[in-house]
């Protein structure tokens, strides 16, 4: 079925027009705009489908076809209802800008810290721009969305690296937060050249050669207490709303996500608030937009759940919370499937809620990951059932991982 | 010796240049160095952890208040050290093996600098014969730092590694590491921010 087919039965089914199932896409579509059947289920096959498949972080990293069926088959094999091929997204721009990389790693790349690429201002003026879609590894993603376009028949939600968390990518992170201090105007400089040489004609790129309909900016640099909310609303704010106003279509969404920080500070609504400037800004149409409030775990068990939903519910958008990283890997699985069962009790209200299992270290037994998925199944049905809290976990069988991929899986 | 105001002002403001200046000034005025770093520049560091830790400053903050403390402090050290001035303890702090993250490590190795300790800086990507090696060096406390969920395990190792010095403290921290965790692996101390980690380590070694 063609994806607005899919969007609007998806959406009619979330406010009410329930005709016929959903599938996995359409489940998320629905959560994100209001109540599907069950809650939503994310999962990031990332460094976890490196292991489970036994991959080299220079082949997962560097060539598409391992790197997007591996994390087809993690993602199929634990049932997740909507997944997307997750690179080191933070680092394609600085690698396509000539920024030094560590590839002598056990899991993803890394900044060579001894080597930034932009150490003063004369760096930045002899800084030319990438070659959208054709420097360092963008054609290793452009590539990677192809296939999975061609595999799961969709548009992929696309990645980008954020402007702050770009500069502190190619200037160092002290470097960048001094200059935030003593010399505002390099770091703007800096800041501008990101945005508007870099990042803006790399997302037009990967808008035209994938047809989505998102495309993420991620941030985790932009975030307390890394830089103060008044820092964020000088060196942040004003160059996402700039990349999204050149960017974003009335067919496309392109946002700024993935920064945490709610339990760092003493206003929760200053940081929410500039959350969802990050998602807004420079968008128009806010009606009809995906957009979503995605709190991180180390920042909702400070803050409570309750808090962040009611602010999720004020703003009229989807609340989106991860399962904890550490306990999907440490088990045990009873502690996992009573997390999920709290995380729906208290989050999922009558819809706009989105599950997200992320960051899985490498070793977790498949036994952890299946338990998140399979207890969001169980508790996550709407209407969530009064009794969630006495209800009984049970887990389904599981087939083991290898003798699954070799009945369903891709080659890897 | 009262505290020097415009010293103590110019380290949380991350001025260095007048941090630099009111060292300078008494220098000048043959005060006494040792009180002057004691009562004005490690309590200024002391405060700003102490607002960091209260959600009132933030990381850059830190970063320029450590800059102005290293800078003023740079114009003393010589002076303080012909002096037999010690510090309050040697410690060793460093990113375990597999994280390349480094920025609450550097905190913390700023924060106990302005406290007054010798710190070792390891780096990042630190495997247990590092910190053994720093220990074996002097080091009476190992800190240790991650951010990822999947090296925070590897604490362990070092843990075990360490096991023949009974004497050394180890206090972890980072984003995912918990005080749960802390006292799963046995380590002696935990701390949930750089602020607090000066707090960890002075208990760990009865300096508090």
């Amino acid at each position: 079925m063609h994806t607005a087919l899919k969007l609007a039965k998806a959406i009619s089914f979330s406010k009410g027009l329930r005709v016929g199932t959903l599938d996995g896409f359409e489940r998320l579509i629905a959560g994100i705009y209001g109540r599907p059947d069950r809650v939503p289920v994310i999962l990031q096959p990332y460094i976890y489908a490196m292991s489970l498949h036994g991959l080299s972080p220079q082949r997962f990293f560097r060539e598409p076809a391992p790197f997007v069926h591996a994390s087809y088959n993690t993602a199929r094999y634990f049932g997740a209802d909507s997944w997307t091929p997750v690179f080191d997204f933070y680092d394609i721009e600085a690698e396509a800008l000539g920024q030094e990389f560590n590839w002598d790693v056990q899991m993803e790349p890394g900044v060579n810290k001894h080597n930034f690429l932009i150490k003063d201002r004369r760096d930045l003026l002899r800084l030319k721009p990438p070659v959208p879609g054709e420097s360092g590894r963008m054609p290793y993603v452009l590539e990677s969305y192809r296939l999975y376009k061609q595999i799961m028949n969709l548009a992929p939600m696309c990645y980008a690296c954020a402007p702050f968390t770009l500069a502190v990518l190619v200037r160092g992170l002290q470097e960048f937060l001094v200059d935030m201090m003593e010399d505002p105007a390099f770091a703007h400089d800096l800041l501008e050249f990101l945005s508007m040489e870099v990042i803006v004609p790399w997302i037009r790129a990967m808008i035209r050669a994938t047809g989505c309909a998102m495309v993420v900016m991620s941030d985790a640099q932009a975030s307390p207490p890394i830089a103060s909310p008044s820092m964020l609303r000088e060196f942040c704010l004003p160059y996402v709303a700039k990349i999204n106003r050149a960017t974003s279509t009335p067919q496309c969404t392109v946002c700024d996500t993935g920064t945490w920080g709610e339990g760092m500070v003493n206003d929760l609504r200053e940081v929410l608030d500039i959350k969802m400037a990050m998602m807004r800004g420079g968008n128009t149409m806010h009606s009809t937009r995906p957009y979503y409030l995605l709190v991180w775990q180390e920042d909702y068990d400070k803050v409570g759940i309750p808090a962040v939903r009611a602010y999720a519910e004020e703003q009229g958008v989807c609340l989106m919370l991860n399962t904890s990283p550490l306990l999907v890997g440490s088990g045990p699985a009873g502690a996992i499937a009573d997390k999920v069962r709290a995380l729906i009790r208290e989050g999922a209200g009558k819809g706009r809620f989105a599950l997200l299992i992320n960051m899985v270290p490498p070793g977790t037994p498949v036994e952890h990951v299946h338990t998140a998925v399979a207890a969001a199944r169980q508790f996550g049905r709407y209407p969530l059932a009064r009794d969630i809290e006495r209800m009984k976990f049970e887990m389904p069988a599981v087939e083991p991982f290898e003798q699954w991929v070799k009945k369903n899986g891709l080659p890897v | 010796m009262a505290r020097n105001e415009k010293l103590f002002g110019a380290i949380i403001a991350g001025k260095k240049d007048a941090a630099v200046e009111a060292v300078s000034e008494a220098v000048g005025a043959k005060q006494d160095l040792e009180a002057l770093l004691e009562e004005s520049m490690i309590p200024a560091m002391k405060e700003i952890g102490d607002r960091f830790s209260r959600n009132e400053a933030f990381v850059p903050e830190m970063l320029v208040a450590a800059r102005a403390m290293q800078a003023g402090l740079a114009l003393i050290e010589p002076e303080l050290a012909a002096r037999g001035h010690k510090p309050l303890g040697k410690v060793c702090i460093g990113t375990v093996k597999g994280d390349l993250h480094d920025i609450g490590k550097n905190l913390v190795a700023i924060m106990l600098k302005g406290a007054g300790y010798e710190v070792m800086d390891l780096g990042v990507d630190c495997d247990a014969e590092s910190y053994h090696k720093a220990v074996k060096e002097g080091a009476q406390a190992v800190l240790l730092s991650s951010l990822l969920t999947t090296t925070m395990t590897y604490m362990k190792t070092v843990m075990e590694r360490l096991a023949e010095f009974p004497n050394v403290k180890v206090i972890i921290g980072g984003a995912p590491v918990t005080k749960e965790y802390a006292d799963s692996i046995g380590a002696h101390g935990y701390a949930a921010d750089a602020g607090g980690a000066v707090g960890a380590v002075s208990a760990c070694l009865g300096r508090a």
